[in-house]
């Protein structure tokens, strides 16, 4: 019987060997590049960034002195009251796009494209075998059905691993041609127990990727599942995206009506929600959202397993 | 001798329709065992419950003793196989495909694939990508990977379709090796009877999802024949043979004489047409009469 660890190797032979792949790799490396000189190009430095930080707080304190302030959003308030006053005590100018550590933390926002080929290639995995025909010499070995789709799923996740390595890497060679590295040493303010605290940049980098991983997980799962129980490559990708892009919106309206929109998928992805924000819906909190992220992937897996484990292949 | 392979009341339901009709057959080391029958008449799907691609309605099939729905992994294990077309991965290489498929298996090394490889004569173009293979080059990658790692039963569903005729020849001859030398239990489908003729030492006729009957090569070739004699002169043969024969269906032929006779008295035929001087050329017992027996038994050309 193979071990797992062959099968993935099996796995990671069938992605990285088609050309596909590596015009994804170009594309991250790409838009990686287009977004610094992009940013470079249109980027307008504050004249004075004392007097922008003053003024933000001037603002701050006003709302704060409203009526009917949500309490949540109160919160986040206060703490970006204090953080600001911070800056200006120490003398910690704001982390703007045009420096080493901004362009690392905006580039995060690529993640989304990760989480766009880490869907194509974990919808393909499944029903590629099948339009290919070539399930039945796969499924024909002694390897259990179950220990098969595991190996794809741990593949398709080692894909996006290499590629949300391959994009900090890449954010941080350009972000240092670009924008160059005498701002490395900047820390970062965060608001703890009641004072500000600094802390190392870095880790917050690795922060703003990992809560930006919650999407791409759930929906390369759910793309997984769509492939495995449909065996149509467009379909599991089509759905996936269509999810991925349109299902924050639509749960976001939901949550302004109804309280039940809280046990949505998409209402507990976004967990930035709950770090420097305000939740969705009054009420929610992180170990909740937690739980319903476990829910559904416990969900979707079990679906995926339970048919593909039986189903008859007539491909 | 215990039998590599048993199918015991397999049946095998889709929707309402019954598809496998409770199908009972035994394949022994050795053997070359064939599936016979018209478009639809049940081959594949029977391969596929073999080899646990698709689930059995009710029924067993053991191989080496072994339920393939109860340990699938143990029971698989020493089966290789081809269901229908041997689909490849067209942007890997040959060898990437059989280093795919030696993965999945324990003890293949790659001494084992360069062996194989040699063996269906695909040295030279392994190395490139399958995309840029001719069908007979896939089917024979395909036989690869099913001999990599050295079944003892091995499944083709119409290995022969695609290749020419020096590669069906190979491909037939090596078969026949393969169960006599090594005895392997070897199960080959076709639709073609003169294909399970030259190949196989029983088959089995499917029709319908039904098992219509077993046969075994050697005794069909000695039923009722049609013989075709080559005689001169050809006159002087025909009164002979009606004097001994006086019911016999005799069709004079462009080539020579048909008769329908029994195989066992094909000899006392020859020796009365040489006692009376009629010069034998040729005496030809000829298959068409099998593929005819075929038609009859399958009820003609009808898809199921
Ligand atoms: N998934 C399916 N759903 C419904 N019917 C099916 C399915 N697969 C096969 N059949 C039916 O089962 C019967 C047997 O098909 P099978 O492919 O086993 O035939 P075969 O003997 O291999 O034919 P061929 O010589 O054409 O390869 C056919 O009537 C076919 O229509
Ligand atoms: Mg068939």
């Amino acid at each position: 019987m193979p071990s797992i660890l062959s099968l993935i190797q099996n796995e990671n032979m069938k992605i990285y060997r088609r050309i596909g792949t590596w015009f994804m790799i170009g594309l991250l490396a790409l838009s990686t590049l287009a977004g610094a000189l992009i940013i470079k190009a249109t980027y307008k430095e504050p004249k004075n960034w004392k007097a922008e930080v003053a003024s933000e707080i001037k603002e701050m304190e006003a709302q704060l002195s409203e009526e009917k302030v949500p309490k949540m959003y109160k919160n986040h308030l206060e703490q970006q009251l204090k953080i600001n006053e911070y800056r200006l005590e120490h003398n910690i100018k704001p982390v703007a796009s045009n420096t080493f550590w901004g362009y690392l933390v905006d580039s995060a926002d690529i993640i989304a494209l990760i989480t766009l080929f880490t869907i194509i290639v974990a919808a393909g995995s499944v029903a590629s075998e099948f339009s290919w025909g070539t399930i039945k010499l796969l499924l024909i070995r002694p390897a259990s059905r179950t220990k098969i789709l595991l190996s794809k799923y741990i593949a398709a996740l080692l894909f996006a691993l290499c590629m949300l390595l391959l994009l900090f890497v890449f954010s941080a060679v350009i972000a240092a041609v670009v924008f160059g590295i005498e701002n490395i040493r900047e820390p970062y303010l965060a608001y703890q127990n009641g004072t500000v605290v600094e802390k190392n940049m870095l880790l917050y980098v690795m922060q703003v990727y990992a809560l930006n991983c919650v999407d791409l997980v759930m929906m390369t799962t759910f793309a997984f599942m769509i492939s495995a129980v449909f065996r149509n490559h467009s379909l599991a990708i089509g759905l996936a995206t269509f999810a991925l892009f349109v299902g924050p919106q639509i749960t976001a309206l939901l949550a302004m009506k109804f309280d039940w929109a809280k046990y949505l998928l998409f209402a507990n992805t976004n967990l930035a929600q709950y770090i420097d924000g305000t939740p969705l819906v009054e009420g929610m909190t992180m170990p909740f959202s937690m739980m319903m992220l476990l829910v559904y992937f416990v969900i979707f897996n079990a679906l995926t397993w339970f048919i593909f484990r039986k189903r008859d292949i007539a491909a | 001798m215990n039998p590599l392979l048993q199918l015991k009341n397999v049946r095998k339901d889709i929707g309402k329709k019954t598809i496998i009709h409770d199908l009972s057959l035994e394949v022994f080391p050795g053997e070359v065992f064939g599936f016979l029958g018209p478009n639809g008449a049940g081959k594949t799907t029977t391969i596929r419950m073999i080899v646990g691609l698709m689930g059995i309605t009710s029924g067993e099939v053991l191989i080496n003793g072994i339920s393939i729905q109860k340990d699938f992994e143990k029971a698989i294990q020493h089966v290789g196989a081809i269901v229908e077309n041997p689909e490849m991965y067209k942007f890997l290489t040959g060898y990437q495909n059989l280093l795919h498929y030696a993965r999945m298996t324990k003890g293949v090394t790659k001494e084992r694939i360069n062996e194989v490889v040699k063996l269906v004569g695909l040295e030279k173009r392994i190395h490139d990508k399958v995309k840029t293979y001719s069908l007979g080059m896939r089917q024979r990658l395909g036989l690869a990977q099913a001999l990599l790692h050295r079944p003892s039963l091995l499944i083709l569903d119409e290995p022969t379709n695609g290749l020419d005729p020096a590669g069906i020849r190979e491909i037939r001859d090596y078969l026949r090796k393969l169960a006599k030398e090594e005895g392997l239990g070897i199960i080959v489908s076709s639709h073609l009877l003169s294909e399970m003729e030259m190949m196989c030492d029983r088959f089995a006729i499917i029709q319908h999802g039904r098992l219509v009957g077993i046969e075994s090569v050697q005794e069909l070739s000695k039923q009722a024949q049609k013989v075709l004699l080559t005689v001169e002169p050809v006159e002087q043969a025909l009164t002979v043979i009606k004097n001994i024969y006086p019911h016999m269906n005799i069709t004079p032929a462009k080539q020579g004489i048909e008769v329908s006779i029994d195989y066992k008295e094909i000899p006392s035929l020859n020796a009365a047409l040489v006692s009376e001087n009629i010069k034998v050329y040729g005496i030809q017992v000829l298959t068409k009469s099998l593929e005819e027996r075929f038609l009859e038994m399958t009820g003609g050309n009808e898809i199921a």
